[in-house]
């Protein structure tokens, strides 16, 4: 699994162009929100500078779209092209495939939180106390997991064609009811209630916890590892079958 | 130890069915050529085989183990009709990469050398020619040293050249008293390559044995000599002969007693020139066996 994981990395950072937009979107639109929001208050729910606020929802939005685009569209286009099969030939079992992916979409998750997290820095001249922030940065990370996995499952169950935009359907949808472009007290009341339970709002609430400083409550915690197990749990039987299908 | 064995197996997709009541023996160090048209059922056969495919009825072993579990050891290599490479990556990682997923892989100089890779090893593998796409995947199912090589249409996409070294190559890797079956609708391959044909049409196995074998199974020979402008009338009279075919000025006839034929044209008084006698080609044969069915 480790070989391939290695693999995958490798032909992700090859793709320059893929990598580039990957890493270029949230960073661009971090940029356009804090001026766009320059001189506003602090956010009221959590308290936090507008601009730290916000780092941590384009990092969010960030980690999401390169867990999801190094997943979904990719991994259709290898399965209708034959190559997942052909490595199912090997001793390489399928469960390590999707384990494997996981984990190599996660090194592009990194980046993208990390170079948000940097030009918040550099430009809007955000401060976080440094423990606080390389937390962030860690469970964020490792948080990412449910994201990879819901690509997996994309992947696995549409055609190379509708994966683009079956991928993209979900992430903006999880990425507005989430709250990480309009915070979700904004949202109708409907979709308001919905967002506590979406793994991209708790994702995001995560970060936002532990940038202020504090612990993100069990309830974060469950709803994240809830999502992953039961995407995984999807993820890893749906791709077993699309091999057996002819 | 036999490689492969097979007992009674059947596999359907919808309401087609693929495989029918299948019983295979396939002994260590054999070389085995699936042979028969397209919808024979050989690729699901080959499917099967991998545990890409679970089959309804029946039993599958490989090496003692069922499929996946052989193929999870690293005893099994492959080379699908449709197994594309990888994007992004030269043909020495996707080499290297598959060889590190077996527990006793070939070293990677070997394998590129085998497959006819060594000038290309720093190329990028998806965008090679498809006759070089061919020798990679070639090189991706002998990465791993498999005992059992498993080759759907291999030679699909090759032109003629690229064929005669592609079946060199198998040849060397097979000398190792490897067992190697491949799928095949190219008659002459499974002629040249295989110590043993088995002939499948509609799901179902119809001949099994030598190219000799089946050929001789097939029955028939062709006589052919030059009629010139002599009439034709009475060679379908002459002992043996079961068709009469005039090409030209060529006459060509299929005989079960060539020997018979050719005394009984001697003796019936025409001018015989340029006088054939010829097995039926496998061609001949194969269509003979896979059409006759009833």
């Amino acid at each position: 699994m480790l070989t391939y994981t290695r693999l995958e990395i490798v032909r992700l950072f090859r793709d320059r162009r893929f990598t580039f937009f990957t890493l270029a979107v949230p960073v661009g639109f971090y940029l356009l929100w804090a001026s766009v929001f320059k001189g506003d208050g602090p956010e009221p729910k959590s308290g936090l500078p507008l601009a730290t606020y916000l780092m941590v929802s384009m990092a969010s939005f960030g980690a999401i779209g390169a867990s999801l685009s190094a997943t979904g569209q990719r991994f259709a286009a290898e399965r209708a092209s034959g190559w997942l099969r052909q490595l199912q030939t090997t001793p390489l079992r399928p469960w390590a495939v999707v384990a494997g992916r996981t984990v190599a979409s996660m090194f592009l998750a990194l980046p993208a939180i990390l170079l948000v997290s940097l030009i918040a820095f550099a430009a809007e001249g955000v401060r976080v106390n440094a423990l606080h922030w390389a937390l962030m940065v860690l469970l964020m990370w490792v948080a990412s997991l449910p994201f990879a996995a819901l690509g997996i499952l994309i992947g696995s169950l549409v055609g190379p064609e509708a994966a683009q935009p079956v991928t993209l359907g979900c992430y903006f949808a999880l990425s507005i009811l989430g709250g990480l472009w309009i915070p979700v007290s904004k949202l109708p009341s409907t979709l308001r209630s919905i967002a506590g339970w979406t793994p991209s709002n708790r994702f995001g609430n995560l970060g936002w916890t532990l940038v202020s400083g504090h612990a993100p409550s069990v309830t974060t915690a469950l709803v994240l590892v809830a999502w992953t197990v039961g995407l995984a749990a999807l993820a890893v039987p749906a791709y077993g079958r699309t091999l057996r299908a002819r | 130890m036999d490689a492969i064995t097979v007992t009674n197996v059947a596999k359907s997709y919808g309401t087609v069915r693929a495989v029918e009541s299948l019983d295979l023996t396939i002994p260590v160090g054999q070389s085995l050529a699936l042979l028969g048209p397209n919808g024979a059922g050989k690729s699901t056969t080959v499917s099967m085989l991998l545990g890409l495919a679970r089959p309804d009825a029946g039993a599958i072993e490989v090496f003692g183990d069922a499929p996946s579990t052989a193929v999870a050891r690293g005893r099994v290599g492959a080379m699908l009709q449709d197994g594309a490479l990888v994007e992004g990556l030269t043909v020495k990682e996707v080499v290297g990469f598959v060889r590190g997923l077996y527990p006793e892989p070939l070293p990677l100089d070997e394998i590129l050398a085998t497959a006819d890779l060594t000038d290309l090893a720093k190329r990028r593998a998806d965008k090679l020619s498809g006759g070089q796409r061919q020798r990679v995947r070639f090189a991706l199912a002998i990465a791993g040293a498999p005992k059992l090589l498993v080759l759907d249409e291999p030679t699909a996409a090759m032109d003629v050249e690229s064929r005669r070294t592609f079946w060199a190559s198998m040849r060397a890797y097979a000398a190792g008293g490897r067992t190697i079956l491949f799928a095949t609708h190219y008659l002459e391959e499974a002629d040249e390559n295989a110590d043993r044909i088995v002939v499948m049409a509609s799901g179902r196995i119809v001949a099994d044995g030598s190219a000799a074998e089946i050929k001789s199974r097939a029955g028939s020979r062709t006589v052919r000599f030059t009629l010139g402008d002599q009439s034709a009338a009475g060679l379908d009279r002459l002992t043996g002969v079961t068709g009469v075919e005039i090409r030209g000025t060529t006459a060509i006839l299929t005989s079960t007693d060539a020997d018979a034929t050719t005394a009984g044209l001697y003796q019936s008084g025409l001018t015989v020139q340029n006088l054939e006698v010829r097995g039926a080609d496998l061609e001949e044969a194969f269509l003979d066996l896979t059409t006759d069915r009833g």
